[in-house]
């Protein structure tokens, strides 16, 4: 619901790209007189893969992301509008290769922003594992909404608390005190990955102004050439210096020894 | 090929073996070695012992003289996943390297108790990896029991050449997780032999999802990196059609 409400809301006299499967949703048009392709992933209850139909990357997601991805206009950034719950989790799409058709949208996000193309990405709701990674983390810029059911994880809650064992009392505990364990997104901003943060009353219903200000935070951060910024430019910001101490910490002891 | 009784077993050997007996003799230096005492300060909290190189061996070799960075994750802690440690190792010295670079992956993707510092990581790796083949070769090996999974499974895809044993797995979700999340009516996380008939280093070279074969042997390995080094990187892993083409024959019908 959220990716298709949003992708459909930011981008002002907006077009659909045809030729995508009913679970990706693209569309080209612009923020600021500047041209944009905006790029979702949405649930499809008809999709050929019945393991991808929540909304999850599965085969065919990851694909016709990369299509999207590489066949933008010349001159557009890309806005990637990041609702995904997960990968799809089956039998025929860990034989066919899954992990290559999420590859293949990474690939084609990491060639474009190399290239020069500006990427941005907007959590609107769930942000999660593979494919998080596969549509989102490879943009030069990160927004969220600052909202509950705003989520940043490697895995679903309860299935956290299956493979680790223990109770959903003791994940919550865990989170409190190991906040790279924590799901919410005003954890999240504490390793310096985020750039904004947008409140909205609701969600699934963001009025003019909020789109508003989403608009004006990514004209602004594309006029000063943060699209094209690579992930490890994330450890540089004032919120990484903390949260991320550790891993800056071993980067320089790598440099210092090299 | 080596005989049988000489044979050095790749799956048998220490992380640290590995890389000695891949790189050119004697030329392994590593960084930030167990007694940097560089380990996870997140795993106390949650029960677990920390190893003081977090499961990752990181340096610098020589491969036919070119100076490289050689990464081996230790499958055998944690089940191989990566933290905020591991991570930072690994995509550090994939920026580093100079003439390439070659990974020794026996991972279960992120580690859940470090679970989005190891996504950060995990994003700067893929970054680092498509960086670098820019340049020059990078190459993976999946050999070890653990296979590639998760987040490292997107990662190995992205490099030039992939190396696989029959031991080895490559997928994104392993049978446990499939078996967790859709059922075992979906998949069977005890039928061994389909998995590995499914996911195995013969399936994925056969499917061109990985690049070389080889037998669970050093000296093979050894020789199949270097050829992997001279080789023209698979630039038709990631191929739209190629892909599109393999899916549609696992479609239902």
């Amino acid at each position: 619901m959220r990716g298709a409400i949003w992708v459909r809301a930011v981008l002002e006299h907006a077009r659909a790209v045809p030729d995508l499967p009913a679970s990706v949703i693209a569309l080209d048009g612009a923020i600021e007189a500047r041209p944009y392709r905006a790029i979702a992933v949405v649930p499809n209850a008809a999709a050929r893969f019945p393991r991808a139909r929540g909304g999850e990357f599965g085969l065919d997601e990851g694909l016709a992301v990369a299509r999207a991805v590489r066949g933008a206009p010349a001159e557009a950034a890309i806005l990637s509008i990041v609702d995904v719950p997960g990968q799809a989790f089956g039998r025929r799409e860990e034989a066919a290769g899954l992990h290559l058709s999420l590859a293949a949208a990474v690939e084609a996000y990491i060639g474009e922003r190399r290239r020069g193309r500006p990427l941005f990405s907007l959590i609107v709701g769930r942000a999660i594992s593979g494919a998080f990674l596969a549509h989102g983390m490879q943009g030069g810029w990160l927004g969220a909404l600052r909202d509950r059911g705003v989520e940043v994880h490697v895995m679903s809650a309860p299935s956290v608390a299956r493979v680790t064992r223990s109770s959903d009392g003791e994940v919550a505990r865990i989170a409190t005190v190991v906040p790279a364990t924590a799901r919410d997104v005003a954890t999240f901003a504490h390793f310096g990955a985020l750039d904004e943060l947008f409140d909205v009353a609701d969600p699934l219903a963001p009025t003019p102004q909020e789109i508003e200000r989403v608009r004006a935070a990514i004209g602004e951060a594309h006029r000063v050439g943060l699209g094209t910024r690579a992930p490890s430019s994330r450890l540089e910001t004032p919120a990484a210096a903390t949260g991320r101490a550790l891993a800056r910490n071993v980067r320089r002891r790598i440099d210092e020894a090299w | 090929m080596t005989p049988l009784a000489l044979r050095r077993s790749y799956v048998e050997s220490t992380p640290r073996e590995r890389i000695e007996a891949l790189a050119d003799p004697a030329t392994f230096r590593e960084i930030l070695d167990p007694f940097a005492r560089c380990s996870s300060p997140y795993l106390a909290e949650q029960s677990i012992v920390a190893q003081s190189d977090d499961g990752v061996v990181a340096g610098r070799a020589r491969l036919d003289g070119r100076d490289v960075g050689a990464l081996a994750v230790d499958g055998r802690f944690l089940g191989g996943s990566i933290g905020e440690v591991g991570g930072a190792k690994i995509a550090r010295v994939l920026e580093r390297a100079r003439d390439g670079a070659f990974l020794l992956l026996d991972t279960g993707g992120i580690r859940l108790q470090e679970a989005n510092l190891g996504l950060l990581a995990v994003a700067e790796i893929c970054d680092a990896i498509v960086a670098l083949r820019e340049r020059a070769p990078v190459v993976a090996v999946i050999a070890g029991r653990v296979g590639c999974y998760g987040g490292m499974s997107i990662a190995a895809s992205l490099c030039s050449q992939i190396i696989m044993s029959p031991v080895g797995r490559f997928g994104l979700n392993g049978p446990e997780v499939v078996e967790q999340e859709a059922g075992i009516e979906e998949l069977d996380a005890h039928d061994r032999p389909a998995i590995w008939q499914a996911t195995g280093g013969a399936r994925r070279v056969a499917q061109g999802h990985a690049d070389v074969l080889v037998e669970d042997d050093l000296d093979e390995i050894a020789r199949a990196l270097r050829a992997a080094f001279a080789a023209a990187p698979n630039r038709e892993r990631c191929s739209l059609e190629r892909l599109a083409q393999r899916f549609s024959e696992e479609a239902p019908a």
